[in-house]
């Protein structure tokens, strides 16, 4: 088996399924490798399906305005699978005057970037959707953002790339990159050694390791971060939610099961077994969180929880970028637990960067070196 | 044989031939039959997990109790390898569904039931 | 978050979970037993039937009875048995999550024992997810917990002890077991266990499966086929049978759920069932302080999980210091010989598969047993257990080396002989006369053991068999003797019924059959 392609991508979640996808249309061979068995098992697997403008950074928001509104629409057609997006608005929700001073903060920042997005009152927040509680007062409304299946739209990705001729190779850890005389060429795992002209590295928190190995860092740490899904129940509402304390996110999906994330408080120091092992007082903490805004989904079975890793930017935003000082190597990672719903985007822009094409939007806020000491 | 041997997913499964019993049920709780399956590892779904991801077979409120076997079998047929190269899916908290309302009460003094 | 802490947690009450607890508790740990379901006991209060094995591990005693025993031992140790108690999840630092009531409770244990034993497997076949499809096991529960009848005309998938033994059960219950079915060419489970079945009259299909279950709504009929080495069907040898339920006895699967989420190293291993946690002989898992016993590290039975649980248990009390290394080393020694004498015989696990041809004595295995579920007439004289003395005298039909004697200590004359090595066919004494008090018929575990007197009064003879079923005959009732093979052979009638507390309620049927008939009546059949 050749062992040589013009792209090498590191990671196989959404973003490198997505990069490879873009990468093979334009005829250029890729190699995905990825450490773990399965296709995205990273957070493209684990995430909670948010397809969100509101609430992102501004610098993030021109790709996350970009993927609504040029990419999403079309991507189930593109893909040949139902990636289940909706396009149903999202309520972020508040409770008392801080929450509501959050909100506002949040919503004029989009608002001065373009988007269009509202504060609402508890009983607008009602009208579009009947089944949250009396105690939400306010939300911010983005009736633009919505949400899809990070499983099936990393999947599908994953199944047109390498019905392109991408070949996948799973169980691959990589452990080091090399540079030929000067340029990155080597991508070497514990079995194997693979050339590439340009490597893109997409392993999430992992991608830390790696890029070490040519002496490149970016500043991120991993935290534990839990999510869970019920059992199917009847259609009730299409929005994507959350909330301005953080209490949990999450939509009812087209299967009718509710996923949704949440938080206990004590994410920052959580410790797994090496096997993302859920903390045993989570999803107990975000099941109350749910039940104070949709006390109708009390009796709603817990079928599932899972934890998974998220990439936490010291700034809040990804690393996508070349890295000059060792040609060939492209970055994106550090996605800071917000990268599915620019996931199309980012993949198409990092096509344009492996082939050196100028890319679509502009991508300079996410430079790798942007990183500088407070004074 | 080891899961090395699927790893590669540039490894070709021959053309999908349709099968009299493609139409049965796999996973009674989210009514996935046999040819749903077949499919899925023709389109490159390699591991329970990705099947799993990619069909929803086991999620339902069994947990795969019933069907993950079955799933497992009709995979390793497809693949050309033994059933026990598969890793079976990773096993979560609940191990039964439980209500929302119950998972979220924790009993304050611990123990005080026993 | 503080929480209730043990020395030792178990997560099932079943054989192993209790035989653990016992052991821990009796050497000074604080135990807890959870268990998900309303009654303890695991699968040992679906087992009405009598246990196999050596006297000193409760051979001859019915599954239900071990339950009650081992309960009350727990109890008297101060073992804490938390019913409805349905363990959601363990996670970091050997905590537990138990569902109570309409509350989760969060625990923590310096040892955690999983016990969790096993669930049913499924097969497939057109018309699998009808109603009417169910597990053997889940009938036993129907039956043996719930004293509901599980349908009137049931077909048996799987030849093994389970659908062997649910079979019976179904019969003692009242309903028709139309056939047993194999795909496998030949019976899986203890012959004697087929015999009992067999002479009952339910035919034996080996070499055949299920092509289909037929009915819109629910089951109401199935048809089965033969298949070829490769288990494909062959045409044209289709049967129909009207069923109201078909069950499956197709296996086991190791419920190993909660330790592949605590994160035990696992491996799929086929010979244990499925997904099983790596141990090491005393059964803890690649977590230190996490072990686990029973049908979750491997598809045994409930004798030798009871034998692991004991092990678990005085492991645990060497990990957290109750007891110095030389009394492990000395129990583990004396358990690991107890199960070493329940591993060996055909059906060790080595053998599992393998058609074993000849017994240990060196005499051919009864093909016929193996194909149609009972020994045939020109195969029984060969094994030692059978003999023709005149007057009374028992007749044993064990043909296979199972690891199995109580039959050897329930003579009072001691006429039978087993000898040490437990898993050596019976043989008569013919030189010890033979009281007739039918402790052997009531003591076989296999129920294969007769009293035959061939000259009760001229031109007839008596056969003594073990009964099982209700209504119980009266002497005098009028009936027929039905063979091995559950054909009607000749007229009965009932000249002696016996029961006793010592029997424990396998009742002495004694039938007057024509003389020629001794050695072929081995049931009754009410007219």
């Amino acid at each position: 088996m050749y062992n040589t392609a013009d792209v090498i991508i590191v990671g196989s979640g959404v973003i490198g399924c997505a990069a490879a996808y873009y990468l093979a249309k334009k005829g250029v061979s890729v190699i995905v490798l990825d450490k773990d068995d399965s296709i995205g098992n990273g957070g493209s697997s684990r995430n909670g399906g948010g397809v969100r403008q509101s609430g992102r950074d501004p610098r993030e928001l021109p790709l996350a305005m970009y993927g609504v509104e040029h990419m999403w629409p079309t991507l189930s057609e593109e893909l040949g699978i139902d990636v289940e997006y909706h396009k149903k608005g999202n309520l972020r929700l508040g409770k008392t005057e801080k929450h509501k001073e959050i909100l506002q903060g949040l919503t004029d920042r989009a608002v001065a970037c373009g988007l269009d997005v509202r504060m609402i009152d508890g009983n607008e927040v009602r009208e579009i959707n009947p089944y949250l509680s009396e105690e939400v007062t306010c939300a911010s409304w983005c009736a633009t953002d919505g949400h899809a299946n990070p499983l099936l739209t990393t999947l599908g990705y994953y199944k047109n790339a390498r019905a392109l001729g991408v070949r996948f190779i799973t169980g691959e850890e990589v452990v080091e990159l090399q540079k030929i005389k000067g340029k990155l060429k080597r991508v070497v795992t514990k079995k194997n050694v693979y050339e590439g002209e340009k490597v893109i590295v997409a392993a999430g928190y992992e991608s830390r390791s790696i890029i070490q190995s040519v002496g490149i860092d970016v500043p991120m740490r991993a935290e534990l971060i839990e999510a869970l899904v019920t059992e199917a129940e009847p259609k009730m509402f299409e929005q994507m939610l959350g909330t301005a304390d953080a209490d949990f996110y999450g939509h009812q999906t087209d299967h009718g099961s509710f996923v949704f994330g949440g938080a206990s408080g004590l994410e920052s120091t959580a410790k797994d077994n090496g096997k993302m092992i859920t903390a045993s007082i989570t999803a107990p903490c975000i099941c109350r969180g749910i039940m104070k805004y949709i006390p109708k989904l009390a009796d709603a079975k817990i079928v599932r929880t899972w934890a998974g890793y998220e990439d936490i930017c010291i700034d809040g935003i990804p690393v996508i970028s070349e890295v000059e000082e060792v040609p060939g190597l492209i970055l994106a990672c550090a996605f800071t637990g917000h990268g599915f719903g620019i996931s199309p985007v980012v993949g198409k822009l990092l096509s344009q960067m492996a082939t050196g094409e100028e890319t679509m939007l502009d991508i300079k806020e996410f430079r790798y070196d942007r990183f500088h000491a407070n004074i | 044989m080891t899961m090395e041997n699927i790893y590669d997913r540039a490894i070709t499964l021959g053309e999908y031939v349709p099968e009299p019993d493609d139409d049965r049920i796999i996973c009674r709780c989210e009514e996935i039959t046999k040819g749903e399956i077949r499919r899925a590892v023709h389109d490159g779904m390699y591991t329970i997990t990705e099947i799993r991801r990619y069909l929803r077979t086991g999620m339902g409120l069994c947990q795969g109790q019933t069907c993950a076997k079955l799933v497992k079998s009709i995979v390793a047929r497809e693949l050309e390898v033994s059933p026990a190269v598969l890793e079976p899916a990773t096993s979560r908290s609940p191990m039964r569904p439980i209500e929302m309302k119950i998972f979220a009460q924790e009993a304050k003094e611990v123990g005080d039931n026993v | 978050m503080s929480m209730k802490r043990y020395d030792l947690i178990i997560v099932g009450a079943g054989p192993s979970g209790l035989s653990a607890a016992i052991e821990a508790a009796r050497r000074g740990l604080k135990v807890v037993v959870f268990d998900e379901n309303e009654k303890p006991g695991g699968q040992l209060f679906k087992q009405i039937h009598k246990f196999f094995g050596s006297k000193e591990h409760k051979a001859k005693v019915r599954g239900f009875v071990i339950g009650q025993q081992l309960l009350q031992e727990a109890a008297e140790l101060g073992v804490e048995v938390v019913l409805n108690a349905t363990v959601v999840g363990m996670y970091m630092d050997k905590e537990i999550v138990v569902k109570m009531g309409e509350e989760v409770h969060h625990f923590k244990g310096d040892s955690i024992l999983i016990a969790t034993g096993a669930a049913e497997n499924m097969v497939t076949f057109d018309g699998w997810t009808l109603p009417g499809v169910i597990g053997a096991g889940a009938a036993q529960t129907m039956m043996n917990l719930h004293g509901i009848k599980p349908g009137s005309k049931i077909l048996m998938l799987g030849s093994g002890n389970v659908g062997l033994v649910v079979s019976y059960q179904l019969l003692q219950a009242g309903c028709e077991v139309v056939a047993l079915v194999d795909a496998a060419p030949r019976v899986g489970g203890y012959g004697v266990h087929a015999a009992k079945v067999a002479r009952c009259g339910v035919p034996f299909y080996l070499s055949h499966t299920i092509m289909k279950a037929e009915g819109t709504e629910c089951v109401t009929g199935v048809t089965i086929a033969q298949v070829d080495s490769h288990f494909k069907f062959i045409p044209g040898t289709e049967k129909h049978f009207d069923v109201d339920t078909i069950c499956l006895a197709v296996g086991l699967s190791p419920m190993s759920q909660l330790l592949k989420m605590a994160g035990c190293e696992m491996e799929d291993n086929p010979r244990r069932g499925g997904q099983v946690p790596i141990c090491d002989e005393y059964g803890e898992t690649s977590i230190k302080g996490l072990f686990v016993a029973g049908d979750v590290s491997g598809i045994e039975e409930a004798s030798s999980a009871m034998i692991e649980g004991r092990i678990a248990g005085i492991a645990a009390a060497y990990y957290l210091g109750y007891i110095d290394k030389e009394e492990l080393d000395a129990k583990y020694q004396e358990n690991q010989a107890a199960l070493a004498g329940l591993r060996q015989g055909m059906f060790a696990p080595e053998n599992r598969g393998k058609l074993v041809e000849k017994t240990e004595e060196g005499i051919d295995v009864s093909m016929n047993l193996l194909e149609k579920g009972f020994i045939a007439e020109d195969e029984i004289e060969r094994f030692p257990g059978v003999t023709h003395t005149k007057g009374i005298h028992p007749v044993i039909e064990c043909s296979q080396n199972i690891p199995c004697n109580p039959c050897q200590d329930a003579c009072p004359k001691h006429c039978i002989k087993i000898g040490s090595h437990i898993t050596a066919l019976p043989a008569v004494d013919e030189n010890v006369e033979c009281v007739g008090c039918g402790m052997c018929v009531a003591s076989c575990s296999g129920q294969a053991i007769f009293l035959v007197q061939e000259d009760y009064e001229p031109g007839y003879g008596t056969v003594t068999l073990p009964y099982e079923f209700l209504p119980l005959p009266q002497k005098g009732d009028k009936g027929f003797g039905l063979d091995r093979s559950g054909k009607k052979v000749c007229e009965a009638e009932v000249v002696q019924v016996r029961t006793s507390p010592a029997f424990d309620h396998t009742n002495l049927l004694t039938i007057k059959v024509p003389s020629d008939m001794v050695m072929k009546a081995r049931f009754y059949k009410a007219e």
